[in-house]
């Protein structure tokens, strides 16, 4: 009774000084009735504390401690912890932070767990109050992620040491580091925070910019971080594998995926693959480019299947562009979702269907890495379930054994299925799926098998798609191939403002524009000149027949070469670009070096010499005693051999070297810096004559031919300061510089003359009209009199579409398809060490 | 019979050969015409040129033909260094006597054997000049340092091969050489050719694993382009039937004989690992 009245004091002095204190604790206290008397006074006594220290943080912790209690089921621990925080000014917020996030912090972590939290808040707002309000306004789910109080630790410990270095805050860390970590996992952090750290040094509005991933710098450094395996740098195995499985290659394109975007895919428009920056493991990635190379093959955009698809939902398909599939979808309404993720289902297993019929054990390993992945995934999605189970039940029906696939899907797995039979079956299905409905972008994702995504992720351009007995057979696809390419473009081109349209477009305007203005400012010049005078050859250039497959025949002074020297210079690039490649450089020189001995050989049978040669004396003394009057020439001598092999390196500079590269860092023009730099630096480690120039061209009467560096001419900082201003200009009239080329070795003493030709597209120009054959035609031939007059035209090509063209122009094992572009610089001199071997 | 002896330090064999009657003709599956055109040829005494890439099957087909047509082979594996004296013969020491000692090629014409000149292309370019009396309707080899000229035994053949694959464009036949041979294109052989020659290359192999080694070989081949130097040769798929023959399991067996040898570029090793896993994984 006494103690009762003990309580009863202390309200009553609390509704003395506090009608709000009081009211707020009547409403709490009854709830708390079953902890004991002196509890009861400790948590009063408290709660008188706190409003004494501020009514909105006693208010807080009154209203807090109801759910607190519950989950913790003890009142003393927290309570004691809440009066921390008033040895601070100003610490309301922090206390209606902590108070709301103290039942998840029991719930999660435990009571332990709780301790350390509550600690590792305080020592933050002993340092700096924002961070630690910041620090309490944090859900503690967010902080913990899922790991406990293991998770806070480690988002924390990479601050610490930030702090201490760099005076690094929480409270601009905290937000972006738990998305970092989320997305990349805890020993990623780091790095990022390092780096921004660093930011937050130069400036703060950058730095915090950037801890909130809104920088560019920011996602750059996540995406270089990202776990898992990197698209970008494995691009040439995935063109390998496609070229092998496919025998065909497919247009890649750098996705515009980030990492806040949820998982990542690699999606396809029809034309195009689109490719992420990183995906989970390299088996998905594999899976995913063999998927979606399959939805290119395999009719998924083709444009009579989709026209059924869009009669059967009443819409027209549009006539030409690119197609919404949303359309379609709009009759779902909000349950858009769910159908797409049957839809998806069904075209996405008749496709791994017919994928399988052209790599061996397909369906096997996408049935494998499924269920694998199931095992990591800590939700399952009876989406996946399901597509697991339809891939399974077609591994068996491919090995010929009994399956309890549900027969609807059965006609999925005929060869002659289209996207149309997808779309039915999957209406069937949603009308009668008991499959839950999909709300957030999270699960909806989770749904897809590794390797599949959604495949209305863009907009989708159609093709007519040939019959399927051209289509299936994995061989002689290179031709026909090409013929589909060129249907495509006369179908779709002028329509949609892309690439190649958009090539084609500038090229004819400025085709356009140069004839108008060719007729206002040259016309005076060409009339002082007239071609056919034949004293002004000298700036008209040189003539060289042309060959004209249409007449099989030459065209007499058909294209003109003008030899120029190349006006701009940029001896910084090319310092950048030798400091850039020094590494490279020290290997090549040093393997020329290693080579050399074998390579120049000691020179046999001299007539003197360092050393006897065995042969040549045994010979000499046998031939003698037989009577006979050999030469004494019995020595050796090593000695560097006389040059009998000189080479020209002809760069094609066309403007569609300016191209960025796809895979980034750079543009392709800067690798041809330095790879002529490192062939002109090893070239003379190697002591053979060379030579290098450019070429490029408009029109047929005007091919500039740019002499950057002659064979008798030393290698001098001026022409390094060329080759770092190289660039691009035009078009690429192959066979005129070739013929040139072969005639500016006259009068170059050596048996043996290589004409190494780097290039990245096909010979082409202005006025070819269109007719590819043409200049190939004319190239072939020039390659043709250039072999007639003893030079060895050798093709160097980055264009990977190159083997469609190469070999009927340079002949098997002249050319060379370099497929990792970045790979330029080195290869280049490696390529003429191994051709002059 | 192999005596105890010959196990313990191998055979000696004198280069020339008749093949012998009782032993069994070398495994060869022709792949087109070339039996009859190799017969043809060796009835007139044409001079043969076998082009083809490395590993396709010329070396065998020579054996098997030389087999069946009773001859010896002399095979002389040409290199840089290949002298014509390497070729025709050169005087040796003999206490204070001298001997002149004939070279491969002059033992051939001698004996009337079959000479096979095996990478023509990279031996130096005087030594292949000794053959072109040998190639025309002469039949004559000359030997400069014995002021001798030899008429060729009536059943001497010379044959050559030539890989035009190679990536050194700057070494050629020239063409006064290369247009006194009659010649022979080699590839690698068709499909079920290629089962064939894998099955009887190693016996017990199960038709279905040729099949997916063959299959395997195909799409490898397709990597010629993207700088692999010589393409995977129907030799590695023996090889690797062989490994698998031998207890090893196919994908260490395919990656040791089909991929490794033939890369050092990380990316297209494991491409090709793609291959081989694709058709074996189980």
């Amino acid at each position: 009774m006494a103690k009762k009245t003990t309580v009863q004091q202390v309200l009553l002095q609390l509704e003395e000084t506090s009608f709000v204190a009081h009211r707020e604790v009547l409403d709490v206290l009854p709830a708390l009735q079953h902890h004991d008397e002196p509890t009861q006074l400790r948590w009063l006594e408290i709660a008188r504390r706190m409003f004494n220290y501020d009514s909105e943080a006693g208010k807080a912790f009154v209203r807090g401690s109801h759910a607190a209690e519950q989950v913790s089921e003890t009142m003393l621990p927290w309570s004691e912890q809440a009066l921390t925080f008033l040895q601070w000014p100003a610490s309301v917020p922090a206390v209606v932070g902590f108070m709301a996030n103290l039942p998840r912090a029991y719930g999660t972590l435990g009571h332990a767990g709780q301790r350390r939290w509550a600690e590792i808040g305080f020592s933050w707002y002993a340092r700096h109050a924002e961070s630690g309000r910041v620090y309490f306004a944090t859900p503690v789910l967010d902080l913990a992620g899922r790991q406990g109080i293991t998770g806070v630790e480690q988002l924390f410990e990479p601050l610490e040491e930030l702090y201490e270095s760099r005076k690094l805050f929480l409270s601009s860390y905290l937000a972006g580091a738990i998305r970092v970590r989320n997305l990349l996992g805890a020993q990623a952090i780091l790095v990022w925070a390092s780096r921004g750290a660093d930011i937050m040094q130069t400036g703060r509005v950058r730095g915090e910019a950037y801890f909130r991933l809104d920088s560019e710098e920011s996602l750059s450094v996540l995406l270089d971080h990202l776990p898992g395996f990197r698209m970008g740098e494995r691009n040439r195995l995935l063109t390998l594998l496609l070229d092998i499985w496919y025998e065909h290659d497919f247009d890649f394109k750098e996705g515009n995926w980030s990492p806040d975007k949820g998982r990542p895919f690699v999606e396809t428009d029809g034309r195009t693959m689109f490719i992420p920056a990183v995906m989970s493991d390299r088996e998905e990635a594999i899976l995913a480019v063999l998927h979606a190379a399959g939805h290119l093959q395999f009719g998924s955009y083709d444009r009579r299947a989709l026209e059924t698809i869009f009669d059967t939902a009443g819409i027209k398909l549009p006539a030409t562009g690119p197609v919404s599939w949303t359309s379609l979808f709009e009759a779902y309404g909000d349950d858009i979702q769910r159908f797409q993720l049957l839809f998806d289902t069904c075209e996405d297993l008749r496709i791994d269907r017919r994928v399988q019929t052209l790599v061996p054990n397909y369906l096997t390993r996408l049935l494998a890495t499924g269920s694998e992945h199931r095992l990591r995934m800590s939700e399952m999605s009876p989406y996946y379930e399901l597509a697991l189970e339809t891939v399974r039940g077609a591994v068996a029906v491919v090995r010929g054994a009994a399956t309890t696939l549900d027969p609807r899907f059965l006609p999925l797995l005929k060869p002659d299925a289209t996207i149309a039979d997808a779309f039915r079956i999957a209406g069937d299905l949603y009308r009668g799926t008991e499959l839950p409905p999909i709300t957030d972008l999270e699960t909806f994702h989770a749904a897809y098998l590794p390797g599949r995504s959604p495949n209305a992720a863009r907009s989708a351009h159609t093709h007519l798609q040939k019959t399927q007995k051209q289509q299936s057979p994995a061989g002689a696809e290179g031709e026909s191939n090409e013929g589909d390419n060129d249907d495509e473009q006369g179908e779709d081109a002028p329509q949609d403002a892309d690439s190649e349209g958009v090539q084609r477009g500038e090229r004819e305007k400025m085709v356009a524009t140069e004839g108008n203005s060719a007729g206002a400012d040259k016309r005076p010049l060409q009339q002082t000149k007239t071609p056919d005078g034949s004293g002004e050859g000298e700036d008209k250039g040189t003539p060289y027949p042309e060959w004209d497959y249409r007449e099989a025949r030459y065209k007499r002074n058909w294209s003109w070469v003008q030899e120029k020297p190349l006006g701009e210079s940029n001896l910084n690039e090319a310092n950048r670009l030798l400091a850039q490649y020094a590494m490279a450089l020290k290997r090549l020189k040093k393997a020329i070096q290693s080579q050399k001995p074998t390579r120049l050989a000691p020179k046999v049978r001299q007539f003197d010499g360092d050393d006897i040669d065995l042969n040549a004396a045994v010979a000499y003394v046998a031939e003698r005693q037989a009577g006979m009057s050999p030469e004494a020439s019995i020595y050796r001598r090593r000695e560097v051999k006389q040059r009998d092999v000189s080479v020209c390196l002809l760069a094609d500079m066309s403007t569609s070297i300016m191209q960025h590269l796809p895979e980034g860092g750079g543009r392709l023009v800067d690798r041809i810096r330095a790879g002529v730099l490192l062939f002109a630096e090893s070239m003379e480690e190697v002591g053979d004559a060379y030579s290098i120039a450019g070429f490029c061209s408009k029109y047929r009467d005007n091919v500039s031919y740019y002499t950057i560096k002659d064979f008798d001419e030393p290698f001098t900082m001026q022409i390094k300061s060329v080759i770092g201003g190289m660039s691009g200009r035009l078009a690429t009239r192959m066979g005129a510089a070739i013929r040139h080329a072969t005639a500016r070795f006259n009068g170059v003493e050596s048996r043996r003359r290589l004409l190494l030709i780097l290039s990245d597209g096909r010979p082409e120009d202005y006025d070819d009209g269109g007719d590819r054959r043409y200049l190939h035609e004319d190239t072939r031939m020039a390659v043709k009199e250039a072999v007639a007059h003893g030079v060895h035209p050798y093709c160097i090509t980055v264009d990977t579409m190159a083997n469609q063209y190469l070999p009927q122009i340079f002949g098997h094992g002249h050319y060379m398809v370099l497929d990792h572009i970045n790979s330029l610089p080195n290869k280049l001199p490696e390529i003429y060490l191994r051709l002059r071997r | 019979m192999k005596t105890a002896a010959s196990r313990a330090r191998g055979v000696e064999h004198d280069i020339l050969q008749l093949p012998q009657a009782n032993s069994v003709a070398p495994y060869y599956e022709p792949q087109g015409a070339e039996v009859a055109i190799f017969e043809a040829a060796y009835r007139k005494r044409l001079p043969l040129m076998l082009k083809g890439p490395t590993g396709c099957g010329k070396t065998r087909f020579l054996e098997h033909m030389a087999y069946q047509l009773k001859r010896p082979l002399v095979t002389v594996s040409c290199h840089e260094d290949l002298t014509s004296s390497d070729l025709v013969g050169r005087f040796l020491l003999e206490g204070s006597q001298t001997v002149w000692q004939d070279g491969p090629l002059t033992r051939a014409v001698k004996a009337g054997a079959i000479c096979y000149l095996d990478e023509i292309v990279e031996a130096r370019t005087d030594s292949t000049v000794v053959i072109h009396s040998l190639t025309d309707h002469r039949r004559r080899l000359t030997i400069e340092k014995k002021a001798q000229e030899i008429d060729a035994h009536e059943d001497f053949l010379l044959v050559i091969s030539y890989n035009p694959g190679y990536q050194t464009v700057l070494k050629d036949l020239k063409p006064s050489t290369k247009q006194r041979f009659v010649a022979i294109n080699f590839d690698f052989p068709s499909e079920e050719v290629e089962r064939k020659v894998i099955v009887n290359e190693v016996p017990g192999t199960a038709p279905a694993l040729a099949a997916k080694l063959v299959a395997a070989g195909r799409k490898a081949r397709l990597l010629k382009d993207h700088g692999l130097e010589e393409a995977t040769s129907t030799r590695a798929l023996v090889y690797a039937a062989n490994l698998i023959n031998a207890g090893l399991d196919p994908i260490n067996a395919c990656q040791v004989a089909m991929v490794n040898p033939i890369t050092d570029d990380a990316e297209l090793a494991e491409a090709l690992s793609e291959i081989v896993k694709a058709h074996f994984a189980e």
